[in-house]
C-alpha cells in the first residue's frame, strides 16, 4: 500500500515538471507551430493526471477532444494560413514583457499557495471502483445536471452558425 | 496528494495568465486561454476525487464542451482576420476603436 503511493506520487512530479516545463515553452516560442506542438504535450500529460485520480472517463475525453480535435485544429489553422516570418508580430521586448508579468503575477500565486499549503483539506482518496467511470459521470450528469447539458447544446449550436456566418466570404 | 494537485494547478494558471497579457501572437494567446481552462478543470477533477463526489468530472465536462466551441469560432476569427490583415498581431486588430480608416 505504502509502495503504490510512493509510486503515484513519483509519476505525479514527473508528469507535473513535464506539464509545467511545456507550457514554459509554449508561451515562450515565437512561432506559433512550436508553441502548438509543446502545448499537446502539456494536455497529454495533464490527462495523465486526470488518470492518475481515477478520472478515467475525463482521460479518455481530454485526449480525444481536447489533444485530438482541437489541437488538431489549431495545426491544421496554421497550416492552412501559410505564415511566413514577417506575418509574425516582431515583439521586440518579448522577454521583457514576459519577465515584468512574472513579476506582477507572482504575488498572486504566492498568496494562494500559501493558503493552499496553510489550509488542512483532508486527503480521503476514494477506492470506490465505479468512481470516475463512464456510468458514473453519466448518471450525475443525466440526473443533476439536465439543464446545464442542454445550455451546453444550445451553445454548441450557436458556436456552428457563429463560425458559419464569419467565414463565409461577404462580396 | 490534493495540495499537489491545487498547488500545481495554481502553477499552470499563472503560466497561462503571464503568457495571456504579454505575448501577442493571436495564436500563443488562444492556446493560454486554453492553458487557463485546463487549469481549472486540473483542480476540479482534484477536488472531485477527493470528496468522492462526480459533481466535479461533470462541470469540467461541461468545460471542455465550452472550450470546444470557443475553438471553433476562434478558428473562424483567425481566418477572417488573417485574410483581412496578412498578420497575426494582436495589436493590429483593433477594428472596432481605430480612428482611422483601414
Amino acid at each position: 500500500m505504502r509502495s503504490i503511493a510512493l509510486q503515484n506520487e513519483i509519476i505525479f512530479l514527473i508528469l507535473a515538471v513535464l506539464a509545467v516545463v511545456s507550457s514554459i515553452v509554449m508561451i515562450t516560442a515565437h512561432r506559433p507551430i512550436d508553441s502548438a506542438l509543446s502545448f499537446i504535450v502539456t494536455l497529454i500529460s495533464i490527462a495523465a493526471l486526470f488518470g492518475l485520480v481515477n478520472a478515467t472517463f475525463l482521460f479518455v475525453v481530454q485526449i480525444i477532444i481536447y489533444a485530438g480535435a482541437i489541437l488538431t485544429l489549431i495545426l491544421f489553422i496554421i497550416m492552412f494560413l501559410n505564415i511566413k516570418d514577417e506575418n509574425l508580430p516582431d515583439e521586440k521586448y518579448k522577454n521583457l514583457w514576459l519577465l515584468g508579468t512574472t513579476l506582477l503575477i507572482l504575488p498572486f500565486s504566492a498568496i494562494l499557495i500559501h493558503l493552499i499549503l496553510k489550509s488542512d483539506i483532508a486527503l480521503n482518496s476514494v477506492t470506490d471502483e465505479s468512481f470516475g467511470t463512464i456510468k458514473d459521470v453519466g448518471l450525475t450528469l443525466y440526473s443533476q445536471w439536465v439543464l446545464p447539458f442542454e445550455l451546453v447544446s444550445v451553445l454548441l449550436l450557436v458556436a456552428l452558425v457563429g463560425s458559419v456566418t464569419l467565414s463565409k466570404r461577404n462580396d | 496528494m490534493l495540495k499537489a494537485y491545487m498547488i500545481l494547478s495554481i502553477i499552470l494558471f499563472s503560466i497561462g495568465m503571464v503568457g495571456l497579457i504579454s505575448r501577442r501572437n493571436i495564436i500563443v494567446i488562444y492556446m493560454s486561454i486554453e492553458l487557463l481552462l485546463n487549469a481549472v478543470n486540473l483542480s476540479l477533477i482534484a477536488i472531485s476525487g477527493d470528496l468522492g463526489d462526480s459533481s466535479g468530472h461533470v462541470m469540467s465536462l461541461i468545460i471542455i464542451a465550452i472550450a470546444a466551441a470557443e475553438a471553433a469560432l476562434f478558428m473562424s476569427l483567425f481566418v477572417v482576420l488573417f485574410r483581412k490583415k496578412g498578420s497575426l498581431d494582436a495589436n493590429i486588430f483593433d477594428l472596432l476603436g481605430s480612428k482611422y480608416e483601414s
